[in-house]
């Protein structure tokens, strides 16, 4: 039994002991397999409140650790501590970050790691540019990393595994746990596939809502750059993007329209200096290319593509003017609704058009 | 003498009831057997004083049979029956001739209308009886073709027929009028939404139930009432199924060859929807028969009310069981829903803001799925138009009710002709089996949908929507087989949230 291991499964069950515990410790002489060999009396006398002793006392007590690294174990569940070669080591920079990680899946990652997060409560254009995301990022062997929430969380997810990319989720619940609910099928392919689920927290850990802002700092601290695609004044998206800032790493975000709430907070972030996200090349191009692994681009399956003259006309009518209902198309394109109907039916099917809210479309992103 | 029979109502469906009298000596007294309610055992007095009226006194003890004697009557349409019972048994009239009589009697003798009275035309046709309805009744029972019905507008009138003193008027049959009353909205009135009439157009020429979303004020409620103008009239014989539910309820002559449009709102029962109650009658669904059930705000209906239309919108019919028995009705509806597209109503509006919250919306979609969802053929998203756009679309309002009207004619009569022969009159009730093997898809449009069906995983239920959509269209369109454009319109008639 590693003893080091079992000292940081106890320390990290009270949810409240970080990176910083370990200078403590460090100063007082204390080892780590001290903590787990020492029993009581090391216990006693560790420099922590007296609220956290008696939790780490009734872990140690009841055998807690080992139950856990049993079921780890039987869950194939990876636990990588702070000291770990594995342990991402952009995180280690961050002064807070997670004494243990349990990581359901496969780890490291091979690419570079892009955070890409949002608000659950995003526009339909949100989802599109969230998805857009995860596969381009995904498709040059990048690895987008989210908080495998709804909205755009889950969409630069599902986004990555449609290019067949590894994808990581974040997560502020145990990694056993499906939250929300729904995303089941979601998490386990993100597990099943080349990414991973990840999270601080002990196995069965439940929801709660003040874990998940405290996780946001696990994704903006694992990689150098962070982009937000939509995020109200207040959302944890733009918790993420103060961790992000604070730790001097690249936050990008994506403009959105001036007026609605969904983009006040991503749109404040550029006025505040970080870059505004015009388009994906720009942003992979920021990375410097010899690091890029662009043999690694992903054929996306064919689309039976034969579009008639119609449907050429009305795509490059909503490229060039934006949302449009049947109405203005038909009027516009001097075409009867039936037509405009007919193009429009077979240009959502290949994926160039998308119904931007009720009764109105746009076209896609590519 | 010859027998006097009433009738009763089981579902919409009239069954004969033989009244029989015997009056034997002593004091007077009526007493009336055979499962009356409180209206048949009440009637005795109704009946009395009539006859009294009339000059016809009744004495001695009187008992009344109704049978057969394990049926439950109901109603005070048995009144007129039972007086001439007594008004034969006692002399002062005399019947030759089996026949069924119906009516509500007044203490002076004169005849209240009746629910019931076509059900019961329809009973004295198939028996070859002389029927003999309430003035008030003749109507309605017009429109029943090969009957010897005679109108009465007083127990005297009747009386003096009998004893060969007076003539009673034959109701004439009629044919309802081919004219159908303007409705209004006209499909012309309505501005712009040129996707959603064309979606009502299919629905109506196919019979595809029909779901609307859109913010408050983009004209949903409208738009469904409009689709009253563009259905093809009754025919003789759907008319004549209207008609029976219609009388079954007492709601009298009908308004012509219009369809029922039947607007539900959601704080209904499900009694006053699927039908039933103490004494079993129709309900809403049975009154869109042929016509329309429309139901406004479709999200805010109890699910378990929803989940109770699910198999009659699947089988045309509902089946009412009660202790007291059980009974169909027809309950052939096209179902026309609308909803907002989130709790507050404004999500993905171009100008007011949705105050949802992620978890509202998701809840609210939540809602607007299930096994109901699967019955209905076309989803229709309506944008709000911005008063730019309005005032843009001055003067372009589209085709009027009238034309459509004839384009969808046209289309159900080709469907008509092409699945009478399998028993359907629309694309919509197409089975399984018959999608797959007597459609005529074109070879390009069966490649076609493959390829689609593939890139946007199409389910099952999915691809035999999407075939009988194109099947209606390409009706609309005069064309025999189904092309690409037909499968490609069809597609722009599912269900894309426009947030997943």
């Amino acid at each position: 039994m590693n003893n080091e291991l079992m000292a940081f499964l106890l320390l990290n069950a009270c949810e409240t002991l970080d990176r910083r515990v370990l200078k403590v410790l460090d100063l007082q002489g204390i080892t780590l397999s001290e903590i787990w060999n020492g029993g009581k009396e090391i216990l006693e006398n560790l420099p922590v409140t007296a609220h956290v002793k008696t939790k780490l006392m009734e872990f140690a007590g009841n055998g807690w650790a080992e139950t856990e690294l049993e079921r780890c174990g039987r869950a194939g569940i990876k636990l990588v501590p702070i000291t770990c070669k594995t342990y991402p080591s952009l995180l280690k920079e961050v002064p807070t970050a997670p004494l243990l990680l349990y990581i359901k899946g496969q780890w490291p990652p091979d690419g570079r790691c892009v955070s890409v997060v949002g608000t659950r409560r995003c526009s339909s254009y949100g989802i599109r540019v969230a998805h857009m995301l995860g596969e381009e990022l995904a498709s040059v062997g990048l690895t987008p990393i989210s908080g495998g929430a709804k909205g755009i969380d889950g969409s630069v997810h599902s986004g990555a595994l449609d290019a067949d990319g590894a994808t990581v989720a974040v997560l502020g619940t145990g990694v056993d746990i499906v939250y929300p609910g729904g995303h089941e099928h979601l998490f386990d392919k993100i597990s099943a596939g080349a990414g991973a689920l990840i999270s601080e927290y002990p196995l069965g850990t439940r929801a709660a809502g003040w874990r998940f802002p405290k996780r946001n700092r696990i994704i903006a601290g694992m990689s150098e750059k962070l982009i937000v695609v939509e995020a109200p004044l207040r959302s944890g998206a733009m918790i993420t993007a103060k961790y992000a800032m604070e730790l001097g790493r690249e936050v990008w975000s994506v403009p959105g329209r001036i007026g609605e709430n969904v983009s006040r907070g991503s749109n404040g972030l550029i006025f505040d200096g970080a870059y505004p996200l015009i388009d994906v090349e720009t942003f992979i191009g920021s990375f410097s290319e010899e690091q890029l692994n662009l043999f690694r681009n992903v054929q996306r399956p064919s689309k039976p593509e034969s579009i008639t003259d119609a449907q050429e006309k009305i795509l490059s009518l909503l490229r060039e003017k934006g949302e449009r209902t049947v109405d203005n198309i038909a009027s516009e394109c001097k075409m009867s609704a039936a037509e405009v109907l007919n193009s429009i039916g077979l240009l959502v099917a290949v994926g160039n058009v998308y119904p931007s809210s009720p009764g109105r479309w746009s076209a896609s992103l590519k | 003498m010859s027998a006097v029979y009433g009738v009763t109502l089981k579902g919409i469906e009239a069954v004969k009831v033989e009244v029989e009298v015997e009056i034997t000596g002593g004091l007077f007294s009526i007493s009336i057997v055979g499962l009356p309610d409180a209206a048949v055992r009440e009637s005795k007095e109704r009946v009395r004083a009539a006859l009294r009226a009339m000059g016809v006194s009744v004495r001695g003890r009187v008992a009344i049979n109704l049978a057969p004697a394990d049926l439950p009557k109901e109603g005070a349409l048995l009144d007129l029956p039972i007086a001439i019972g007594l008004a034969a048994k006692t002399g002062a009239m005399h019947l030759t001739k089996p026949s069924i009589f119906m009516g509500e009697l007044a203490l002076d003798g004169r005849l209240r209308p009746v629910r019931g009275a076509v059900p019961a035309a329809l009973l004295a046709r198939n028996m070859g009886l002389n029927l003999y309805i309430p003035d008030a009744n003749a109507s309605e029972v017009s429109l029943v073709h090969g009957i010897k019905a005679f109108k009465v507008p007083d127990l005297a009138s009747l009386l003096g027929f009998f004893r060969g003193e007076k003539e009673l008027e034959r109701v004439q049959t009629s044919r309802a009028t081919r004219k159908l009353p303007e409705v209004d909205p006209d499909f012309s009135d309505i501005k712009g939404q040129a996707a959603a009439k064309r979606a009502l157009e299919i629905a109506a020429a196919g019979h595809h139930n029909i779901l609307l979303i859109g913010s408050p004020g983009s004209g949903k409620t409208m738009l469904a009432r409009a689709l009253r103008g563009i259905l093809p009239p009754l025919s003789d014989e759907e008319l004549m199924e209207v008609m029976l539910i219609r009388s079954t309820l007492g709601l009298g002559g009908s308004e012509g060859r219009e369809r029922p449009f039947r607007p539900v709102h959601h704080t209904a029962s499900t009694v006053s929807i699927c039908g039933g109650g103490t004494n079993l009658r129709p309900g809403e669904l049975s009154m869109a028969h042929r016509g329309v059930l429309f139901l406004d705000e479709f999200t805010e209906f109890r699910r378990d009310l929803l989940e109770s239309l699910r198999q009659p919108l699947e089988d045309g019919e509902i089946v009412v069981s009660r202790a007291s028995g059980s009974v169909t009705y027809p309950a052939q509806v096209l179902l026309v829903a609308a909803c907002n597209p989130c709790a507050c109503g404004w999500l993905g509006d171009p100008v007011e803001q949705c105050r949802c919250s992620a978890h509202d919306i998701e809840r609210y979609q939540k809602k607007l799925s299930g096994p109901i969802l699967d019955r209905i053929d076309l989803y229709v998203s309506v944008p709000r138009l911005t008063p730019d756009e309005l005032l843009s679309l001055e003067g372009k309002c589209g085709e009027s009710s009238a034309v459509i009207r004839k384009r969808v004619c046209r289309a159900r009569k080709i469907q008509l002709d092409r699945w009478s022969g399998e028993g359907f009159r629309s694309n919509a009730e197409l089975s399984e089996k018959l999608l797959r093997t007597s459609i005529s898809l074109s070879t390009e449009a069966r490649s076609f949908l493959g390829s689609v069906s593939g890139a946007i995983k199409l389910s099952g239920r999915g691809m035999s929507r999407i075939l009988k959509v194109s099947r209606t269209i390409a009706d609309l369109a005069g064309s025999e087989t189904i092309s690409t454009v037909h499968i490609s319109e069809a597609l722009a008639y599912r269900e894309t949230g426009f947030l997943a």
